[in-house]
């Protein structure tokens, strides 16, 4: 790209140009794969450029779709900034996070696998024998107790 | 007025140039030079658009087509 013929500091450290806005992105800092994160999101937003500018060092350039005065452009900045932010905490956790969650995706395909069919339930359904009542639960109360209960019941004298 | 970009390869893919110029080659005249440690894309003939725009367009392609491409590598890789 066309080298930048004048160039100030914006108002929050950023190198702003004609139209466009670049600063250097330290890698050791925010990884490769976190600014490759931040840049996805604002490809719509923006015209971005990256090169080498050292060492582990990669410089971001943000241009402006349209017109866009410094504040805009140092306001696009900075949103890009919190974003490589966000996107660097989001690798770590994810990198921390790695094996534990490897650890439960494992255990709950383990758990998937050896859980009975619907077709399997159904069977054992079928191989019980519903029909006995070892307990009498389907036995009416009147036919368990009601006879031994009148004639237990003593009787009322008339008079 | 041509415009020269010198894409690094340690932050592009070689292929995404491929890709981008392929996509772009009906809206400008794209000739790619690849060193040893970039690949050189010189945009011209951009009929009536604009060469700056056209450029930093073709710069967002090259970067979309590099993060699509390493990604897709990294499920490869995890599979």
């Amino acid at each position: 790209m066309a080298e930048e013929v004048s160039t100030q500091e914006s108002r929050l450290g950023f190198t702003l140009g004609p139209g466009h806005i670049s600063f250097a992105v330290d890698e050791s800092v925010y990884p490769l794969e976190a600014v490759y994160g931040a840049c996805y999101l604002f490809l719509e937003k923006c015209f971005i450029y990256l090169s080498r500018a050292g060492s582990g060092v990669v410089k971001v350039r943000l241009t402006a779709r349209g017109s866009a005065t410094p504040a805009e452009l140092d306001a696009l900045a900075g949103e890009f900034a919190n974003e490589l932010l966000s996107q660097a905490t989001r690798l770590r956790l994810s990198q921390a996070t790695m094996r534990i969650r490897e650890y439960y995706t494992a255990a709950a395909l383990r758990a998937a696998s050896s859980a009975p069919s619907v077709d399997d339930l159904l069977a054992e359904l079928e191989s019980e024998e519903l029909l006995e009542d070892p307990l009498e639960i389907m036995v009416p109360w009147e036919e368990k107790h009601g006879a031994a209960e009148s004639e237990s019941e003593p009787k009322k004298d008339p008079k | 007025m041509a415009e020269r970009i010198t894409f690094d390869r340690s932050l592009y893919l070689p292929e995404a140039v491929d890709a981008a110029a392929a996509a772009y080659a009906e809206h400008a005249n794209i000739q790619i030079t690849p060193t040893a440690d970039a690949v050189v894309a010189v945009i011209s003939d951009v009929g009536d658009h604009d060469a700056q725009t056209v450029a930093n367009a073709f710069c967002n392609h090259v970067l979309h087509e590099t993060i699509a491409l390493r990604r897709q590598a990294m499920l490869r890789e995890g599979e």
